[in-house]
């Protein structure tokens, strides 16, 4: 079977983008709207954050609180940033048919951003892998699966550009840190007291 | 405490040493652990792990194995202010990370 990519080189550099109507107007819409939730964030803490955010802006340390308020106080703006230039420059190239390199990569960070907000407003699980009959957020659910449909297209193109590995690096980190799987923990690490 | 540290070489002497905990506590290099979550796809964390650290894909995949089925892996160390840099880093690319102090 065949599949026609809807991402993908271009012959003179960068990349065709040929994608209908509605997914351009999708691309244009979602971003803008994660742009405005992420106004007025300041340094809120990460388990005071709405759903929609707290995995954009993730804790540090879940055990220290004075270390996880000074790592806040010296991240967040860069961080609140770095997710605003993505999700702008795919919401204004979003109709664009052709990306350079640096915009490609702006919209797989774009489509990270959008898919752990979507994501953590439904409560996806691992083992969900279709919308729930029924579901109120039923197109909330496609938007995500689309997403993400679309963001494994640009991993695909997007891990040929990585540069070679840097000699060393592998044997700097042993695999398998703790020998056994960690009995008892959450997906989402849990230590982290929800009302600090 | 293991090793030696410079100033070592200086002749033994007879010092009346503080009985306390505080100045014993030997700087431990922090952690940076990426935890497991249902939303990061895994060609995606491996694409990181390629990208933030150098790794090679099939390091970078071997972890991002170990962070799917064992809920969590290490995936640099060093002093605190480099730690705190990978944090970040791993923040910006939207992975679930968190630091904590060796041993």
């Amino acid at each position: 079977m065949s599949f026609r990519r809807r991402i993908r080189p271009s012959r003179g550099g960068g990349y065709e983008v040929r994608l209908s109507a509605e997914e351009r107007t999708l691309l244009t819409v979602l971003p803008a709207h994660l742009v405005s939730l992420l106004e007025d964030v300041g340094e809120t803490a990460p388990g005071d954050l709405p759903d929609a955010l707290r995995r954009l802006l993730p804790p540090a340390y879940t055990t220290d609180p004075d270390a996880e308020r000074a790592y806040v106080s010296m991240t967040r703006q860069d961080l609140v940033e770095h997710h605003r230039e993505s999700l702008e420059t795919m919401s204004v190239t979003a109709k664009a048919t052709w990306l350079d390199d640096e915009q490609l990569v702006a919209w797989l960070a774009a489509l990270n951003d959008l898919r752990l907000a979507l994501g953590s407003m439904l409560g996806v699980t691992e083992d969900e892998l279709e919308p729930p009959m029924g579901d109120a957020h039923r197109a909330e659910w496609i938007a995500y699966m689309y997403l993400g449909g679309l963001q494994s297209e640009v991993i695909d193109i997007l891990e040929l550009t990585l540069p070679d590995p840097v000699r060393g690096a592998d044997d700097l980190v042993p695999e398998d840190h703790w020998g056994e799987p960690p009995g008892g923990l959450r997906w989402d690490g849990t230590p982290m007291p929800r009302d600090p | 405490m293991t090793g030696t540290s410079i100033g070592s070489t200086a002749a033994p002497t007879e010092v009346e040493r503080p009985e306390t905990h505080e100045v014993a506590a030997p700087e431990l290099p922090w952690l940076v652990i990426v935890w497991n979550d249902p939303i990061n796809l895994m060609s995606y964390v491996t694409y990181v792990f390629q990208k933030l650290f150098g790794y090679s894909r099939g390091k970078a995949h071997k972890l991002m194995l170990d962070v799917h089925y064992k809920g969590r892996a290490v995936v640099s160390s060093g002093p605190k202010e480099r730690a705190e840099l990978d944090v970040a880093r791993l923040h910006q690319h939207g992975l679930w990370a968190t630091m904590e102090r060796s041993g």
